[in-house]
């Protein structure tokens, strides 16, 4: 299906994206850009220009950890895992998050008809 | 080190976005890409090196590689702005380099704790000479000792100098002592390196020829002899043996200049043991509390006690002072060092403020950089880094030459400093005073990049100008300006009232009627060894010979007149008094004065003035009729209707009185007049005395001839006491003459520095201003209005500044009124002098830039537009 729009990643929520990514297994940063492709269909496009500023930083605050690994390709790369810290993380954002959509929902779907 | 490992992290990136791009070209091809248009597709959804810069900024750069690149643009900005680092150098070396100075002495007298075991449980107790602590009796020290429960031990002692005689090898040598009980080493817990206190047995006459001796005189008589122990050590006191040795730096009285040599047992005379009529109070009395005793209780303890006598012995009642004994030896030096310390801190804060304004005017100047570098993407946080450290270089630069200026200064000042301030031996540069001056630096450095700082937050980044200077600043940054002017003109002000109050107060003392004349008046102590060995052949022969010195003496070219004086020379702390009575008269029980024995041309030496009757001449020799003369203090006092002379007296026996002398400030200019008379030395027989020397030519040439007449007589003397009569007058002033040097020198400083401070405002601000001035002076504005306007901006800030800093002034010198000589803190002519000195210093600082400002040609100032 082709994309109807491509959206920037709104400001904010590209880490606990990278996180809940990074929550399935050790991934090394081009499969992270892949894989959101992937399941926002197209949608949630990330710049490389963003994606590896996140991970250091994601790094440096201890949320994911690293390591250089043989990848498919042959050559070492670097893979991604979620530290405990991080899961902690993921999930105090992720339940926020889902409020936050709960709460814009309820705004949207007021019953009262905007005229 | 650094860069290896930035490199590794640098590679690591590298290697992974590396990786990223070639699967996307792998992945480009797949959709059917050729690999060379694969890659440079890649390439471009990519993003290139921006990415690798966004990825080490959210890393973080390694500190130490930010923090060294910040120096090193610090240090190059610095060397650029050379005049502005040239005066912020200066005014750093001198504020450190001052604070330093007084720090390290401050330090070595007060802070440091005392180099004995446990030093905080050893406590001082004195009993109260009216307001002053002072030695005890040895009958009340017998009391503490029994009764007291306090102390885990207490000791006394008492002066007990003696003098080597030449051994051949050795000079004659006078040494420093004191006779200690035998516990006096348990009790500061300092035990000989070598051999071993002696005992309470050792503490009854006959038995008490033993001594312990320093550590430096072993080496220095005894060449460090193993077998020290047990030798013999002769000396005016008697025939000593050598029981031990104490340890290199073990030092009492602690930290004394002149420290100790021999400690002897403490003998108490009979009469100390019983409550008769030997009032003496001789002794120091040191303790150590024992384990959970404060210092509180031991006071309440040994009060009570004395609360006791006042009922059972009431003669013998005197308050008594426990205190620790870090505080006793400290003593009165504690309260000046606060002082020099406090007027020092005033003078950091000068420097403080001052570069505070020089880097502000410099932030300012700075704009058009500080814009480039906001509008590159540096953010108010970097800018305000880069003020901070471009400061910390500036202080650590400016500690390092303080201290170079400490290291001069503290030789100046201790130079200076009075011969008795406690433990002034150990004032050094060292690691201690080091760590303190960096701390100093850092604070400093904080502290004068506050302001910029401050500015850099409230302003609105400058956008950047083609100029540095815009045509107006904002009001914000002169208020700053303003403000920091007047706390330095305040500050400024506090420091030269108190310079003005010591330095007043320092002539006054210097003008004092002295009732002597001291210049040209060479002093020659000479104290042969007598003993009981040869007591009574120095009672027949000495007098006899110490005239015939004195005859040679009087020979010697360059000598305009000699004499003899034994009791008390004036300024030098020798006082000796005896029973003075009038026949038909009561004075009162216990009534002395002080007992002088002089030759007759003692007066003419000293040019005291006779007031009334005659001078001593040589007919008054033994034999003939005893005669004195009196002070005027003493003849007021005594014979206050009439004219004392022809009048008996009992001094010494029954005398005539044959003249009246003017009064001698026998204790220095600080003190009031003593009752002193004075009788014949030949009337008296006294073994020793000083000779005194009215000379004209410079002492080098009096001297060998006078040393080899002495030597001629008494080949055992030492003379350790050569000294000019001013310059013992001067010792008794030293600490005034050093409160005055070190103030005025603040002084001056903190005044300087407040007119830098202006001088750099004011000029920073005509020339920020020089277009509108112009603009001003175009359209008719007269040059003078322009000068008159910037020197009446100068003129209110320095008159707030000099409001504030008077009344602080006001309030803070209330500390210092103590070391204030005949003269209020709050002394008017001070204040209104400080008060011109600082307004016209200030006004001149400021009359440069106005003149410049009312010069400004409008053409040239247009241009600039």
């Amino acid at each position: 299906m082709p994309p109807s729009s491509r959206s920037d990643i709104p400001q904010g929520t590209l880490d606990l994206l990278i996180l809940r990514v990074a929550a399935l297994g050790p991934i090394h940063g081009y499969a992270i850009a892949q894989r959101l492709q992937q399941v926002s269909r197209d949608v949630l496009q990330v710049q490389q220009g963003t994606l590896y500023p996140a991970l250091h930083r994601l790094e440096r605050r201890g949320l994911l950890a690293a390591e250089w690994k043989a990848s498919d390709t042959g050559r070492d790369a670097k893979f991604y895992r979620l530290t405990s810290k991080g899961r902690v993380q993921l999930k105090t954002e992720t339940d926020s998050w889902s409020q936050l959509i709960e709460a814009i929902g309820l705004v949207l779907l007021d019953p009262a008809e905007p005229k | 080190v650094i860069t290896r490992r930035r490199s590794r992290r640098d590679d690591a990136l590298e290697a992974e976005l590396r990786d990223h791009l070639e699967r996307l070209s792998a992945d480009y091809v797949r959709e059917g890409a050729t690999a060379a248009e694969a890659r440079r597709r890649a390439r471009l959804a990519f993003g290139g090196e921006a990415v690798t810069e966004a990825c080490r900024d959210e890393r973080g750069g390694h500190w130490v590689e930010t923090l060294g690149r910040e120096v090193r643009l610090a240090v190059r900005g610095l060397l650029a702005a050379r005049t502005f680092t040239v005066m912020a150098l200066l005014i750093l070396m001198l504020g450190i380099g001052a604070t330093t100075t007084i720090y390290s002495v401050v330090d070595a007298v007060v802070l440091r704790g005392l180099p004995f075991p446990h030093a905080d449980r050893l406590v001082a107790i004195s009993e109260m000479d009216s307001t002053q602590p002072g030695n005890a009796a040895p009958q009340n020290f017998f009391m503490w000792r029994e009764r007291q429960t306090s102390f885990r031990d207490i000791a006394a002692v008492a002066y007990g100098g003696t003098i080597l005689p030449g051994d051949g090898v050795n000079e004659p040598e006078r040494l420093n002592g004191e006779q200690v009980t035998a516990n006096f080493f348990d009790v500061l817990g300092v035990m000989p390196l070598v051999g071993a206190p002696f005992s309470a047995a050792n503490e009854v006459d006959g038995n008490a020829r033993v001594a312990v001796i320093s550590y430096g005189l072993w080496q220095r008589r005894f060449g460090g002899a193993p077998d020290v122990v047990g030798r013999r050590l002769p000396n005016q006191l008697g025939d000593f043996r050598i029981v031990g040795v104490m340890p290199p730096g073990f030092s009492y009285p602690v930290g004394a200049r002149d420290s100790s040599d021999v400690w002897t047992p403490l003998v108490i005379s009979a009469s100390g043991h019983v409550r008769g009529h030997d009032y003496s109070y001789y002794l120091q009395v040191i303790a150590r509390l024992r384990d959970g005793v404060s210092v509180t209780a031991a006071q309440t303890e040994l009060s009570g006690m004395a609360d006791r006598l006042r009922t059972e012995a009431p003669a013998w009642y005197r308050p008594v002072l426990v205190q620790p004994l870090h505080a006793f030896v400290t003593g009165p030096a504690r309260r000046w060092m606060w002082l020099l310390l406090g007027a020092v801190i005033c003078l950091l804060l000068v420097a403080c403020v001052n570069l505070a304004v020089l880097m502000l005017v410099r932030t300012s100047a700075r704009n058009h950089e500080l814009g480039i570098r906001a509008a590159l993407g540096a953010s108010r946080r970097d800018l305000a880094r880069a003020v901070v450290i471009e400061a910390l270089v500036l202080s650590l630069a400016g500690a390092g030459l303080g201290i170079g200026f400490a290291w001069l200064g503290g030789g100046v000042l201790r130079a200076a400093l009075p011969a008795d301030v406690p433990r002034a031996a150990a004032i050094a540069v060292d690691g201690r005073v080091l760590a303190v001056t960096m701390l100093v630096a850092l604070v400093t450095g904080v502290l004068f990049s506050l302001a910029p700082v401050w500015q850099i937050a409230c302003q609105v980044m400058p956008a950047i100008r083609t100029r540095g200077q815009g045509r107006t600043s904002g009001t914000e940054q002169h208020r700053l300006r303003g403000a920091l002017i007047v706390a330095q003109v305040a500050l400024a002000a506090v420091l030269v009232i108190g310079a003005g109050l010591f330095v007043a107060s320092f002539v006054r003392v210097s003008r004092i009627d002295l009732g002597v004349d001291t210049r040209d008046v060479l002093t020659v102590r000479m104290r042969p060894l007598v003993g009981p060995w040869n007591v009574r052949v120095a009672r027949r022969d000495y007098p006899d010979r110490l005239q015939d010195v004195l005859a040679q003496a009087r020979a010697i070219s360059g000598v305009e007149a000699a004499a003899l004086v034994a009791g008390g020379l004036p300024f030098r702390g020798d006082l000796r008094t005896a029973a003075f009575g009038v026949p038909g008269r009561a004075l009162g029980p216990n009534t002395e004065i002080d007992l002088n024995q002089v030759s007759p041309d003692y007066f003419r030496v000293l040019r005291v003035p006779l007031r009334r009757g005659r001078p001593f001449t040589d007919a008054d020799r033994a034999g003939a009729e005893p005669v004195v003369i009196l002070n005027a203090a003493a003849a007021g006092t005594y014979f206050p209707d009439g004219d004392p002379i022809g009048r008996m007296v009992d001094f010494q026996g029954p005398r005539r009185v044959v003249g009246v002398i003017g009064n001698i400030r026998h204790d220095g200019p600080e003190t009031a007049w003593r009752r002193e008379g004075f009788v014949p030395f030949a009337q008296s027989q006294m073994p020793a005395a000083t000779i005194v020397l009215r000379i004209s030519r410079p002492i080098g040439e009096v001297l060998p001839p006078l040393k080899a007449a002495i030597r001629g007589q008494f080949p055992d003397l030492a003379l350790p006491d050569i000294e000019m009569l001013g310059d013992y007058l001067r010792s008794l002033t030293a600490w005034r003459r050093a409160s005055m040097l070190v103030l005025g020198l603040f002084g001056v400083l903190g005044l300087s520095m407040a007119a830098t401070g202006i001088y750099g405002v004011m000029a920073y601000t005509v020339v920020q201003r020089t277009p509108e001035i112009g603009v001003r002076l175009a359209i008719g504005a007269s040059p003078s209005a322009i000068l008159r306007e910037v020197l009446g901006r100068a003129g209110r800030q320095l008159t707030r500044g000099l409001a504030i800093g008077l009344v602080a002034a006001w309030g803070v010198s209330q500390l210092a009124a103590r070391f204030l000589f005949q003269m209020t803190p709050h002394d008017p002519v001070v204040y209104a002098g400080a008060f011109l000195v600082l307004l016209v210093a200030g006004l001149g600082a400021a009359l440069g830039p106005a003149r410049r400002a009312s010069r400004v040609d409008p053409l040239i100032a247009l241009r600039l537009e």
